[in-house]
């Protein structure tokens, strides 16, 4: 498979505290990839630095041949390929919910309008939220929000979404509703790049798991093995509270 | 030459006329003279006390009339015959002889006394009556009119002198209060759209990849921009105003300068109220944003700004409110504002605690009003948006 994404030897620190500790890691196309492990492993913070939320203070990401920590002056390049989904959904307030996907693919692809409005509705149908298209984002439920912002990554047309902890902040009854989109869109082929603590899902919809402990990855491998027969003592250690 | 003689003889009549105001004590006037030489010194000369200051008889200083007068029978040789109808006030048809203290020492002059039957109301407002004076001079038959004003009399009470300050001087106040509003709000408007460009120089963001001048230019805008703030918020509006308008005589007119003044005031309140507003929208939508590929200023523009500011409308009307209030200091600089208006209403029957009040009272009511309609356009501006059709 072609490989789309390659994080070698990443680190960050916030001040004196090492966060990502040397992570390396290649994604394939196509490939759909969950991230678990303990609060405060450093999962969000690589997912972070994947799109440069967070500048990286070492090491290289390399994201279709290019090494985008040298050359930070065209991160609007990547973002445009790859999106984020946040565990606080993030929707502009503002905007009404058309307007919330329509807005980056008209400004930032410089999409044409009509068109983009056209292929809004249809991606609202995608994740099932057609018929709030016209309303303000603050009438929605968390499960509803979380759609919505999805479809709005959606509109980019990425290359890789990635998606930290897109179910954390919802009332447990809204959480199929999110996780039966996001099984949809594994199906599209795009490549994902989950944090989650949902195991089931997980394995479920995962080529690969990865285990973070501590700003490494601590172990990594197909969803069976490392989610039913984990080598490492710490993934069995984390593993058991999600019996 | 004849017609000079006639125009000189209309003044030396008109200014003939003795008005007793308040104490008869007070009237002053010159040895009469028919002598050609003297008479415009006589016109000079001849002046008279109201009740305020020492003046020189003139045509206006009939309208404020309030208490009875003397005219003159005659002036030299010169008989005048004097007429006037009105039913406020009566001429008396018997002449008396009154003392006159001029510069000379006493003299006695032949008059006749308009006596005031009735001062006007001030719901009736002032009223005007003609004075015909007739005479002969040189052969010719002189007509001159004259016209004088009652005023209707302040009364010493509270509550009468408060209607009558009202009502008199009713269109004075709604000036002032005109301006004041107009003052204030289109300095809050113009005071915004400053404080859209300050704020943005203010957060400018400055990033590492940049390339050197525009790190500096950033840096030079932004220190401005944060000066700018400090000293309009750190010195009082009144010095403000005297510094540009007594200090440079800016536009070469109070009323622009004071405008300019309120402004540039305004805005740098606002500035600060609008950062408040950006730093509390939730930085998730920043980074979302981002993380879409928009921008630092797409980011600012479409999402953040519009947020801002609709947080901030509450405390950006508000501002509005206080310059209602504040726009008072500009009276220093000679605008006729609500205030000073108030202050010219009060010196003129030394009223003040009636005017006062009741500029207060206005005060009160323009900020609660405007207060009140902008409570009512932010629970319209609160609404959850109308449900529009959805498209199937
Ligand atoms: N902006 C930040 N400033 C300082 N410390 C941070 C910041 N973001 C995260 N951290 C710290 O980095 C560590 C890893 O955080 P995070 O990547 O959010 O972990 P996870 O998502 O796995 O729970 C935590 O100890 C957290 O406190
Ligand atoms: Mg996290």
């Amino acid at each position: 498979m072609e490989n789309i994404l390659q994080i070698n030897n990443l680190h960050k620190y916030f001040g004196e505290l090492e966060v990502l500790k040397g992570i390396d890691l290649s994604v394939s196309k196509g490939e759909i990839i969950s991230v678990i492990g303990s609060s405060g492993s450093g999962k969000s913070t690589l997912l972070r630095c994947i799109n440069f939320l967070e500048t990286p203070n070492n090491g290289e990401i390399i994201f279709k041949g290019k090494n985008y920590v040298t050359n930070q002056n065209d991160l609007q390049e990547l973002r445009k390929r790859i999106s984020m989904v946040f565990q606080s959904f993030n929707l502009f307030n503002n905007l009404s919910v058309i307007n919330n996907l329509c807005l980056t693919p008209v400004k930032v692809l410089k999409k044409e309008k009509k068109e983009t409005f056209v292929k809004a509705l249809e991606v609202l149908d995608l994740v099932g939220m057609k018929d709030f298209a016209y309303k303000s984002t603050k009438l929605l439920s968390g499960g509803q929000k979380q759609r919505v912002a999805i479809a709005r990554s959606l509109m980019m047309d990425p290359e890789i979404i990635l998606f930290d902890e897109p179910t954390s902040a919802l009332d447990p009854e809204m959480v199929g509703e999110v996780l039966d989109v996001m099984k949809d869109l594994a199906k599209t082929g795009i490549t994902m790049l989950i944090v989650t603590h949902e195991m089931q899902f997980a394995k479920e919809i995962s080529n690969r798991v990865i285990f973070m402990h501590e700003g490494i990855v601590h172990e990594s491998g197909l969803p069976s093995e490392i989610l039913n027969n984990p080598k490492e003592e710490r993934t069995k250690l984390f593993l058991k509270r999600f019996l | 030459m004849l017609k000079f003689v006639k125009r000189v003889l209309v003044f030396i009549i008109a200014f003939g006329i003795i008005i007793a105001i308040q104490s008869r004590d007070d009237i002053y006037a010159s040895e009469v003279n028919t002598d050609n030489e003297t008479i415009m010194e006589a016109i000079e000369e001849l002046r008279f006390y109201s009740s305020y200051n020492y003046q020189t008889l003139t045509e206006d200083k009939l309208s404020q009339l309030i208490v009875d007068f003397y005219l003159p029978v005659r002036y030299g040789d010169v008989l005048i015959d004097w007429q006037l109808e009105s039913e406020y006030v009566e001429l008396g048809t018997e002449t008396e002889t009154i003392e006159i203290n001029s510069i000379t020492g006493y003299v006695e002059v032949e008059v006749l006394k308009v006596t005031i039957l009735e001062v006007p109301s001030v719901f009736k407002g002032d009223q005007v009556f003609e004075l015909l004076a007739s005479f002969e001079y040189l052969d010719e038959s002189v007509e001159y009119s004259y016209f004088g004003t009652l005023v209707p009399q302040i009364s010493a009470d509270f509550l009468g002198g408060a209607t009558y300050t009202l009502i008199r001087y009713f269109s004075l106040f709604v000036e002032g209060a005109l301006l004041t509003i107009g003052i204030s709000l289109v300095g809050t408007v113009i005071g915004f759209v400053l404080a859209l460009f300050i704020v943005t120089g203010k957060t400018l963001n400055i990033k590492d990849f940049e390339s050197k001048a525009s790190k500096i230019t950033k840096q030079v805008i932004k220190k401005v921009s944060s000066l700018y703030v400090i000293i309009f918020r750190g010195t009082p509006m009144i010095v403000q105003a005297s510094f540009f308008w007594f200090g440079l005589g800016l536009f070469g007119n109070a009323l622009l300068c004071g405008l300019f003044v309120v402004s540039l005031n305004t805005a740098a309140y606002i500035a600060e109220i609008i950062r408040g507003g950006i730093q509390s929208v939730d930085s998730g939508q920043t980074e979302a944003s981002k993380s879409l590929g928009m921008t630092g200023s797409q980011t600012m523009r479409y999402i953040i700004f519009p947020q801002a500011i609709k947080n901030s409308l509450p405390a950006i009307g508000n501002e509005f409110v206080i310059n209602i209030k504040d726009t008072a200091v500009l009276s220093v600089i000679g605008i006729f504002e609500l205030f000073n208006q108030t202050r010219k209403i009060a010196g003129m029957h030394y009223r003040q605690l009636e005017a006062y009040l009741i500029v207060a009272l206005i005060y009160l009511f323009l900020t609660y009003t405007v207060s009140s309609i902008l409570r009512q356009v932010e629970k319209r501006l609160d609404m959850p948006l109308k449900e529009l059709p959805s498209s199937n």
